[in-house]
């Protein structure tokens, strides 16, 4: 189908009226910001920065920041790779690595940055009289009176707590810890903690079968769902996921339990992303499906409607379109956002069962909601509520329209029709800064949204269609630079339309496990995979090319003009985006002991980390080790760029930045356009002449080990 | 009148000894062995829905049967040909020589001769040489042990830890491995032990507590020859290996012989001096007090506590079934059934409560106990055996 154009007739006052309200006081396209960003771009424009080719790069007026070479001075152009070359060398001498160096460089300290609460879930007791909220950033759960709308208690919980669940009877509630690996146990009486209940690595969504005997906890990182016996507290069993499961949710019968994963399925590089629903049989505790929502990534929340309406599920998801050129900002489509209504299947997928899947957006044609992550029904199931955690809006889904919808357009259509909220979407209204996670009361009259950027809570009146409130859950009153920065990050209103945000691309600042064909306008060229921002500072230069000498000149004027399509940042802006993204912490290793005791396994694979001669004795040279290009004193990067013989026909260059290793197993697809799809394949696959480090000699068990040793850095 | 006292007498003691030898003879009938027959058999070929020949391997699960053939993995479900998956439906090479059901999750993992596969809610997800830790993508056995995947291959084993996704291998270069190429796994959590089939290698034990790897090999080292009664494995080549956790007994297959090992003692059997029906074993299963042998020359079913043999073999002129009870004196009943294996080229089993299914070169066969025809075949048996001296068991002779 041929995609509508932008028609600003087709939308009424009203809703003209609301996009004012949701891009802010002043139309972002009359926005006076551009004094400051001009100031911002001749800044990085007087900047000449070395390639560590020596070759002096100037950035043109046209090419922003993009360097090109300096011609017509080969002479100097010679002795700058002189230059470059020896210190390099050097560089190799002087970086001859000891084993026993320190892994980690040092993470900019937070120590004076106020403990903000940064409410993260919300859930309802079952009369609706309390309403519990996980705290991400005080490491607290906080019980708020749904009728003074006052916080009555509050409990620390462990570190980074993340998911929530109620016993059947309300009686207890489990807090998932997602860097500690545990649940807490808190009785909801007295509101203390119970016990601790250990958990696979990075515990989100969890939820607890009908009979209450059995919790379900997806653990993200650990990329499986631990089933956990509370009568004993331990974790039985795991279900395997794929890939980075956050949310669980009980089906209104009990009898399946349903996994929603944030990142999408291993494809091949040049494949559209399918992301999966995981189905639990609940009473067997055996898979029942594997649902594939095709095309989409980021499954976030998931919502049952009410039996009478089906027991359908929505899934907020966003949909991109990474193989096509980024470069198309500017005629929308590259990053769509909507739900998935999911059919499931009655019976198992090994009988037979397959369960439906239709693909709606939420998107206007000339505006964009991005980041849907929350989703409630009304008890009636008349309407479902969805949030945009970087639009700052919720949009409430008249269901009697989304089933009209879904009857009308074929489903293969729907994915790609950006008409549908008009039909579909009976409103929206502002929230605070990212709303997370949504509840619908008993009764059906209010929604609670938490916003995880202002400690607030936003009460939706849904019989008056408005704003009833907002609760201040009791966060610092102070926005710092970094609390700011953040807000910026997940904020989509500086992009085009505002089809996305930082925090688009990079879920849970991480990565969306995708290539994209960034900034060529060449279908299919220079694709490169994405890069996580977890432990980001110190490690530039940055993007796959090396280009970006520093986060300011990668997040400033570049994501305005290629990426954003819009002004982008200010100056001050872009201070407060670069204190958080320079802040953006490791998670704890999963692979290292907590002493820091390497296994016998470990032990192996740094020696061949360090090693200086192959099995048959003979030296590996040193531009050959893996500690040259990968030092550990600094974040296991040497920062410079090197031709490791990954280049496909598809690439202009071979030369590729060296990527940080810290915690380099959550960062899968490998290699510069994310073609190795575990660590093992970039030398079982893509190293076959020995250019990327020597390790065509190696056994098996010595490749396993060295793997083993990766994943501790 | 003392002629007439007389033949009462002679009378009253000639019933006497008939009624002795009646009594005798029931006593005799009641401490007869009687092991469990297969009546009838269904079979699955691919006249009625396999896409191969060739069944490699065959696992049970509840009611749902999975069968692994030379081109594809099989769902038999309500006696019938369910479904097929191939390659192209994800699995990761079309010959399946392993399933191993995690009775904990439902799901399956599968060893196929292109990596392993692991199925889940309908998608396969693929474990290779080149994208993991897996050690070769020839892959024979396959089990599961609460988090760990046990996987044999041809150049030794793996091990996957579905927890943390780390891969530990055991070859020749880190283990007694007298050649690393490995066909099957048996677990043996309640004894702390792994067991490995080695071709060429021996029986291969891992301690779970020590970590250690202990080698048990054939003590005469004679490739052709048993020189030595029981004294150790009956021969290198091992094909496959069961563990019996009711008798905490590891039954070892050779293409020689069988061995039992029950942490002390050797067991050995061989066709010649036992009423196994071949030497050539591809594999054992074993319950309670059954070891069943699938060999070259049909199911051979041994009950350990009697020493009582029944064997199982399609008759080629007839194309009945042949059973041929060897009794613990060796003497030996044959009888038919009106339906019959689907070849005498047993390559794999398992049990489905009293029925067990068999995987064999020409097909799967649902073998299935019906009492009263087991019965009345019992009754015929009685006529046709041959008296002879039970045996108490592990008495054989020669090996």
């Amino acid at each position: 189908m041929t995609p509508r154009k932008p028609s600003s007739g087709s939308h009424g006052h009203g809703k003209d009226k609301l996009l004012r309200v949701l891009r802010g006081s002043k139309d972002l396209t009359q926005r006076t910001r551009r004094t400051s960003v001009t100031s911002v771009l001749n800044l990085f424009r007087r900047q000449r920065t070395q390639r560590n080719d020596g070759q002096e790069r100037v950035p043109s007026h046209e090419e922003g920041t993009v360097p090109r070479v300096a011609s017509g001075r080969s002479s100097r152009c010679a002795w700058l790779v002189l230059a470059a070359f020896v210190a390099a060398a050097m560089l190799w001498a002087a970086r001859i690595p000891s084993p026993e160096a320190a892994p980690l460089g040092p993470q900019m300290s937070a120590a004076a940055e106020p403990e903000y609460l940064t409410p993260v879930e919300v859930k309802l007791s079952p009369d609706g009289a309390k309403l519990y909220i996980v705290c991400e950033g005080s490491d607290s759960l906080l019980a708020l009176d749904t009728r003074t709308r006052q916080v009555v208690a509050q409990v620390k919980v462990g570190d980074k707590p993340r998911g929530i669940a109620l016993s059947p009877d309300a009686r207890t509630i489990y807090v998932s810890n997602s860097w500690s690996d545990t649940v807490s146990e808190v009785d909801a009486a007295t509101f203390k903690v119970r016990r601790t209940l250990k958990t696979g690595w990075c515990p989100v969504g969890l939820i607890t079968d009908p009979p209450g005997k059995t919790l379900y906890v997806a653990n993200s990182i650990g990329d499986d769902v631990s089933v956990i016996d509370l009568a004993t507290g331990e974790d039985t069993k795991r279900f395997r996921t794929r890939h980075y499961p956050e949310q669980v949710t009980l089906s209104r019968d009990g009898r399946r339990v349903y996994v929603s994963n944030v990142l999408p399925l291993p494809t091949a590089y040049d494949q559209p992303p399918a992301s999966e629903l995981l189905v639990i049989n609940a009473q067997k505790q055996t898979v029942a499906e594997r649902v594939l929502v095709p095309g989409v990534i980021e499954l976030r929340h998931i919502a049952e409607a009410p039996a009478r309406l089906g027991s359908y599920l929505l899934v907020p998801f966003v949909r991109p379109k990474n193989l096509g050129p980024l470069i198309q900002v500017g005629q929308g489509w590259v990053l769509t956002h909507g739900i998935a209504v999911v059919r499931p299947s009655a019976v198992s997928a090994t009988e037979g069962g397959k369960s439906r899947v239709t693909e709606v957006l939420l998107d206007d044609i000339d505006y964009y909601f991005a980041g849907n992550e929350g989703v409630a029904f009304t008890p009636d199931g008349r309407q479902a509520l969805v949030t945009a955690a970087q639009a700052n809006v919720v949009s409430v889904v008249d269901t009697v329209r989304l089933a009209r919808r879904l009857r009308e357009v074929p489903s293969e259509e729907l994915a790609d029709r950006l008409d549908s909220a008009e039909t579909i979407v009976a409103y929206r209204l502002p929230t605070g800064h990212s709303p997370s996670s949504v509840e619908v009361a008993p009764d059906g009259r209010v929604a609670y949204i938490a916003n995880r950027l202002d400690d607030s809570l936003t009460v939706i009146d849904l019989a008056r269609r408005r704003v009833a409130g907002t609760v201040d859950l009791g966060g610092p009153k102070e926005i710092t630079l970094l609390r700011r920065g953040e807000q910026l990050f997940n904020s989509a209103k500086y992009c085009f339309q505002g089809q996305f945000a930082c925090a688009t691309c990079h879920p849970n600042s991480h990565l969306d496990g995708l290539a994209w064909n960034l900034e060529t306008p060449q279908l299919g060229r220079d694709r490169v995979a994405n890069r996580t921002l977890r432990g980001v500072r110190e490690t530039g230069p940055y993007k796959w090319s090396g280009k970006n000498p520093d986060l300011a000149t990668q997040c400033g004027p570049r994501i305005a003009k290629f990426l954003f399509r819009s002004e982008g940042f200010n100056t001050q802006e872009l201070e407060a985006l670069l204190t958080y993204l320079n802040n953006i912490p490791l998670a704890p290793n999963r692979h290292l002991a907590a002493d820091g005791q390497l296994t016998e396994a470990q032990e192996r694979g740094k020696a061949v980390y360090y090693r200086t001669h192959k099995n048959d004795g003979t030296v590996i040279p040193i531009q050959n080790r893996c500690d040259t290009c990968h030092p550990a004193d600094s974040h296991y990067t040497n920062k410079l760029s090197a031709d490791v013989g990954t280049a496909t026909k598809f690439d202009t260059s071979g030369l590729f930045d060296t990527p940080q290793l810290d915690r380099v197993y959550e960062d899968a697809p490998y290699l510069h356009d994310g073609e190795a799809l575990t660590l093992e394949e970039i030398w079982t696959v893509f190293n076959n002449k020995d250019t990327h480090g020597i390790t065509s000699d190696m056994s098996k068990e010595q490749l396993n080990d060295l793997i083993e040793f990766l994943k501790t850095l | 009148m003392k002629r007439i006292l007389t033949a009462n007498w002679l009378l009253a003691l000639a019933g006497a000894a008939l009624t002795a030898m009646a009594l005798a003879g029931t006593a005799r009938a009641a401490s007869t062995p009687r092991p469990h027959l297969i009546t009838r058999w269904e079979n699955f070929t691919t006249a009625n829905g396999m896409p191969d020949a060739k069944v490699f391997c065959v696992t049970v699960d509840g009611e749902r049967v999975w069968a692994g053939t030379e081109d594809g993995l099989v769902l038999i479900e309500h006696g019938k040909v369910a479904r097929v998956f191939k390659t192209e439906d994800g699995l990761a090479h079309r010959v399946v020589m392993g399933i191993a059901l995690d009775q904990a999750t439902g799901d399956l993992w599968i060893a196929t001769f292109g990596g392993v596969s692991h199925f889940s809610g309908g998608r396969f997800e693929n474990f290779t040489n080149l994208t993991s830790g897996l050690l070769n993508d020839i892959c024979y056995g396959i089990a599961v042990q609460d988090k760990f995947v046990w996987v044999t291959t041809t150049a030794g084993v793996s091990r996957y830890n579905t927890y943390t996704g780390e891969w530990t291998n055991w070859s020749e270069k880190n283990a007694p491995f007298h050649e690393p190429w490995t066909y099957g796994v048996a677990i043996a959590d309640n004894i702390g032990k792994i067991y490995f089939a080695m071709w060429g290698g021996g029986l291969i034990e891992y301690d779970q507590v020590q970590k250690y790897m202990k080698a048990y090999t054939d003590p005469d080292e004679e490739m052709e020859l048993v020189l030595f009664k029981n004294q150790g494995l009956v021969h290198i080549i091992v094909s496959n290996v069961a563990y019996n956790p009711d008798t905490k007994m590891v039954w070892a297959s050779t293409y020689f012989g069988l061995s039992g090992y029950d942490g002390r003692n050797w067991h050995n059997y061989l066709n010649k001096d036992s009423g196994l029906a071949s030497d050539f074993i591809n594999a054992p299963k074993t319950r309670r007090n059954e070891v069943w042998n699938c060999t070259d020359k049909g199911l051979s079913y041994l009950d350990y506590k009697t020493n009582t043999w029944v064997n199982y073999r399609p008759d080629k002129n007839t194309g009945h079934g042949e059973i041929e009870i060897v009794w613990p004196d060796k003497t030996k009943t044959k009888l038919e059934t009106p339906t019959a294996l689907a070849h005498n080229y047993i390559l794999n089993m398992d049990f489905q409560g009293e029925d067990i299914w068999v995987a064999t070169a020409q097909g799967l066969s649902h073998g299935i106990r019906e009492i009263q025809k087991e019965n009345q075949l019992y009754a015929s048996a009685r006529n046709r055996r041959s008296p002879g001296k039970d045996a108490p068991a592990h008495s054989q002779e020669g090996r």
